[in-house]
């Protein structure tokens, strides 16, 4: 009799739809749409190989990449900003807005590759080096 | 029966002019009644209306392979049969029917389950196959309880005639009947749980996945029709004959509504069962429920 008093409230209840143009409540850790942060991206794609519906699209030459998102392909999964370990990649606290036209919210960047970064000082004392590590070890 | 009267029973009251209307209001009832149950809006009043229009507006895909005039038969038998099967019942006590008109009624009932069988199978849709074969297997399981209770009705009240039905006095073994019909409408309108010969997220639609435009407009029509004489003879054989034909229809269409209210808090309530737990209800319970029944009347009539 559970279900019969369950789907009783439920008829004699608020209906839980959102009808538009209203949105539904944004919650902590919502997953809106992926913004991208080019300052602090180093290129690595690893977003686009973690991209199932592949939403991202990632274009590289030896100079630029080409960064690509399509939210109408997005599951908003949120994995692409889970293993980006540059931090560019995060979710928007905020529903996706509504648009009419197709690859409407479609975003491209094309972002310079950095010089790399130059080797590091040989240590003076490698001896030293292999002691820490057999220390921490 | 004459001809004029056969006429506006099939035109007019209980006939199209207004079981189709009602037919489209019963299936927005069902939708609007489940949505409220699981707390969503579900569609607005003329939405099964408009999708019907919408329908008729769109064309038919070309199918390979797949005979055209076969495919279209098969809506149009199904809605002349769900429409007649409308037409035939008694709700004003004025109507004249004519002697083993419930026989008849049990036919045109099946035909649209006969029809969707074979638009599957002619569909060459793996699919559509599935859908038909489940229907098939379930056909046979609830059609058994259903012709039993059917026959028990009528031996219990000594007539096949549906007038006669209608108006004779009822006894406990006519309710214990009426129960044994009510337990197989699920099947026969595909409604949770046994809404397995269109199980939308595991086959489609069953046998009407390679259905579109018209076609598709007029199987969702005598899908309608069908909720309107299945619930029609539930109410035929419980509401009770006053006289006025106002009070008399009145009443019609409430236990009609009543009937389609319980199947849609029935559908809410469940989920789609196995063909084989499906098969195995109507045998095993159902069975022994109806074959009560029909003792029970030969019983009385023993008595008498």
């Amino acid at each position: 009799m559970n279900i019969l008093t369950m789907l009783m409230s439920n008829w004699i209840g608020r209906s839980l739809t959102v009808l538009y143009p209203a949105r539904p409540a944004v919650t902590e850790g919502y997953r809106g749409l992926v913004k991208f942060d080019e300052t602090r991206c180093s290129g690595c794609s690893m977003c686009a190989f973690h991209c199932t519906s592949r939403a991202i699209d990632f274009r590289s030459s030896k100079t630029e990449y080409k960064w690509s998102y399509d939210p109408g392909q997005c599951t908003f999964c949120g994995r692409c900003a889970q293993g980006c370990e540059s931090h560019a990649l995060s979710m928007e606290q905020a529903c996706p807005p509504i648009y009419l036209t197709s690859g409407a919210l479609k975003c491209f960047y094309t972002v310079q590759r950095k010089p790399p970064a130059p080797n590091p000082e040989p240590s003076g004392n490698p001896q030293q080096e292999g002691s820490t590590a057999g220390d921490a070890r | 029966m004459n001809l004029t009267t056969a006429l506006f029973r099939l035109l007019i009251f209980p006939g199209l002019l207004f079981a189709v209307p009602a037919s489209w209001f019963f299936l927005w009832v069902e939708r609007k009644a489940v949505a409220g149950m699981q707390q969503r809006v579900g569609p607005p009043f003329m939405q099964p209306f408009v999708d019907f229009i919408k329908l008729l507006g769109k064309g038919v895909p070309a199918r390979k392979g797949i005979g055209g005039m076969l495919m279209t038969t098969w809506p149009l038998l199904a809605l002349a049969s769900s429409a007649g099967a409308v037409g035939m019942l008694p709700v004003l006590s004025s109507f004249h029917g004519f002697a083993g008109d419930l026989i008849l009624l049990l036919a045109l009932l099946e035909l649209p389950s006969m029809c969707l069988i074979a638009a599957g199978f002619s569909s060459r849709s793996i699919f559509a196959e599935i859908g038909s074969a489940r229907e098939a297997t379930m056909s046979v399981s609830y059609n058994v309880v259903f012709l039993l209770a059917i026959v028990s009705i009528a031996t219990s009240q000594h007539t096949f005639s549906l007038e006669a039905l209608a108006q004779t006095p009822t006894t406990p073994l006519y309710w214990l009947g009426v129960l044994a019909i009510l337990v197989c409408l699920p099947a026969k309108l595909h409604v949770n749980p046994f809404s397995l010969p269109n199980a939308e997220q595991e086959i489609y639609t069953g046998p009407l996945t390679e259905y579109a435009g018209f076609e598709l407009a007029m199987w969702e029509l005598a899908h309608g029709l069908e909720w309107v004489a299945s619930a029609g003879l539930v109410a035929m054989l419980v509401a009770p004959h006053f006289g006025p034909w106002w009070l008399d229809a009145g009443l019609f269409v409430s236990i009609s509504f009543g009937v389609v209210l319980l199947l849609s808090v029935l559908a809410a309530a469940t989920a789609r069962m196995a063909i084989d737990n499906t098969v195995r209800f109507y045998w095993r319970v159902t069975l022994v429920f109806a074959v009560l029944a029909i003792s029970s009347a030969l019983f009385m009539r023993i008595r008498l």
